[in-house]
């Protein structure tokens, strides 16, 4: 007598709780989610194509604009593979400036990553808190380069700029402060029942599964893989470091949160101990005006916030490269979404996509 | 390394809504920390000595020559193409000057490239400048040329 359909709805572009413009195409049974499509391509800009057009120079304020929440991270890997071409090999002072910022980044983008993922799920002050402390790793970013989202401050062979004054200062300040804030926002989650309903269990992902769909970043040490391309293949000076890779063991949202959080500590760790053995001296390498790699090609991947970052280049020994194709761990972190979803009901896809931390600008680039 | 073992929380914590109050204790004393909101446009922050904002041209600040010798550089490093030089002889003195100089602002990045392999030592004639607030209801205006480069935009002022 009473049946039930199945129902298809879209969620998204517009939805402010698909980070963008993601576009779910959900297949309910009542409340339940039986299938789901992610729609991409609605923020297409054609950077790979465009790429080809420019200079090498030319082409790091586009790597800007690939995942803009970390764009020091994305400048970094791209400037990596461009030197891997040329074969240039970079000052320790720059390698260690380089270092310092892009954790300082990756805590930026971890911040970010809290507050909406807390708002998504209904906790409005750790928005507000997160975004206080963000802005004070802008401030020292706006210091340091000048801009507070966009950076463009590596260059090929070293950095644009040395350090303004009294910026270690600065930023020794931010890493002192940094742990108590933390704890506030523990004091807020860890513990607290709702979010600990939302978030267990929720999105569950094996690690079979995870290596076999090219997950990166958190969502693959959630399931407790280790896997970290600072350890496995140290680009900067990471080897010089001591820091930990924190992995989950359930490979649900809650683990994904407890690692994220893990993860902003070790990078102050990171920090701390870089700005003790800032080593003094050039910060940049000799580089040729006209820059003009050899042929050949070239591969370079950082651990960004989100994952394994990677940039491919191929070069014709001209100005302008032959090809260049970037590997984002946002648009591979997203095909797991359909099993991640499968049901569960449609409040926690919302929690899902949260945990995903996509950034849409780099998944269809 | 892994993460710590999940908190439980005991039957009394439990009765006692020990989380909730640890919670709103954080926010009570987050309601007597100062304000971090800035009221924009009647308080502005004050910006950084390296701040980006558009790219703009300076005179020589003692002699008030023009700098720029219209060499191209910027023009040829910008990523947007949003420069455009044409080179005159100079009236006075050696060189060259620029005789149109313009810059899009409509399509430039603030990527700061331009300032880079400017030739003009130890000044540099192009420069990334403080200017930020850039609205306009024409988009003629966004194409600036050599005249209010050097000159800039006027800044207005809001009262609380």
């Amino acid at each position: 007598m009473f049946r039930t359909t199945e129902m298809v709805i879209n969620m998204g572009p517009q939805h402010p709780s698909t980070h963008g413009v993601l576009r779910l195409l959900l297949r309910l049974d009542g409340e339940t989610v039986v299938d789901s499509k992610p729609v991409i391509g609605y923020l297409h800009r054609g950077i790979e194509k465009l790429s080809e057009s420019k200079t090498y120079v030319q082409i790091t304020p586009l790597t800007d604009r690939l995942d803009y929440v970390a764009s020091f991270s994305e400048n970094l890997g791209y400037i990596g593979a461009v030197e891997k071409l040329l074969g240039i090999e970079v000052p320790p002072r720059a390698n260690y400036i380089r270092v310092i910022l892009a954790e300082l980044q990756r805590i930026a983008s971890h911040l970010v990553w809290l507050a909406t993922h807390a708002l998504d799920i209904g906790a409005m002050s750790v928005f507000l808190y997160c975004f206080r402390e963000r802005e004070e790793i802008l401030d020292l970013f706006e210091s340091f380069c000048g801009a507070r989202l966009t950076y463009n401050a590596v260059r090929i062979g070293g950095l644009y700029q040395d350090l303004p004054e009294g910026w270690v200062e600065e930023c020794r300040k931010f890493c002192e402060l940094f742990p108590s804030r933390m704890k506030e926002y523990e004091d807020l989650l860890t513990i607290n029942r709702i979010w600990l309903q939302r978030t267990i269990g929720i999105g569950v992902i094996s690690a079979e599964d995870a290596i076999n769909m090219g997950l990166s970043g958190p969502m693959l040490r959630g399931s407790g893989v280790k896997w970290d391309i600072r350890k496995a293949y140290p680009y900067a000076t990471y080897r010089d470091f001591d820091f930990d890779v924190p992995i989950g063991k359930n490979g649900d949202t809650y683990d994904r949160y407890l690692i994220r959080l893990e993860e902003m500590r070790q990078s102050r760790r990171i920090i701390l101990q870089a700005l003790d053995h800032l080593p003094d001296g050039e910060i940049r390498a000799k580089v040729p005006r006209r820059i003009k790699p050899p042929k050949g090609e070239a591969y370079h991947s950082v651990e960004g916030p989100r994952g394994e970052m990677g940039f491919y280049l191929i070069s014709d020994g001209s100005e302008k490269p032959y090809r260049v194709r970037f590997r984002s761990p946002n648009f591979v972190n997203l095909q797991s979404l359909p099993r991640l979803v499968e049901g569960h009901l449609v409040a926690d896809i919302v929690a899902i996509i949260g945990t995903l931390d996509v950034v849409l600008g780099c998944v269809d680039r | 390394m892994h993460i710590e073992k999940r908190k439980k929380l005991s039957f009394l914590k439990r009765i006692f809504l020990i989380e909730l109050f640890k919670g709103l204790m954080v926010t009570l004393k987050n309601q007597f920390r100062p304000h971090t909101t800035v009221e924009y446009p009647k308080e502005r922050l004050v910006l950084k000595e390296r701040f980006r904002g558009v790219p703009r041209l300076r005179m020589h600040p003692e002699t008030a020559e023009e700098l720029c010798v219209a060499c191209g550089n910027c023009a040829e490093a910008c990523p947007d193409n949003c420069i455009t030089v044409v080179a005159e002889t100079r009236a006075s003195g050696k060189g060259k000057q620029p005789k149109i100089f313009i810059i899009d602002y409509e399509r430039c990045c603030l990527c700061g490239l331009c300032v880079d392999p400017c030739p003009t030592k130890p000044i540099s004639a192009i420069y990334m400048s403080h200017d930020y607030e850039l609205a306009s209801y024409t988009r003629e205006k966004f194409i600036t040329e050599k005249d209010r480069l050097y000159s800039g935009h006027e800044k207005r002022e809001y009262k609380k």
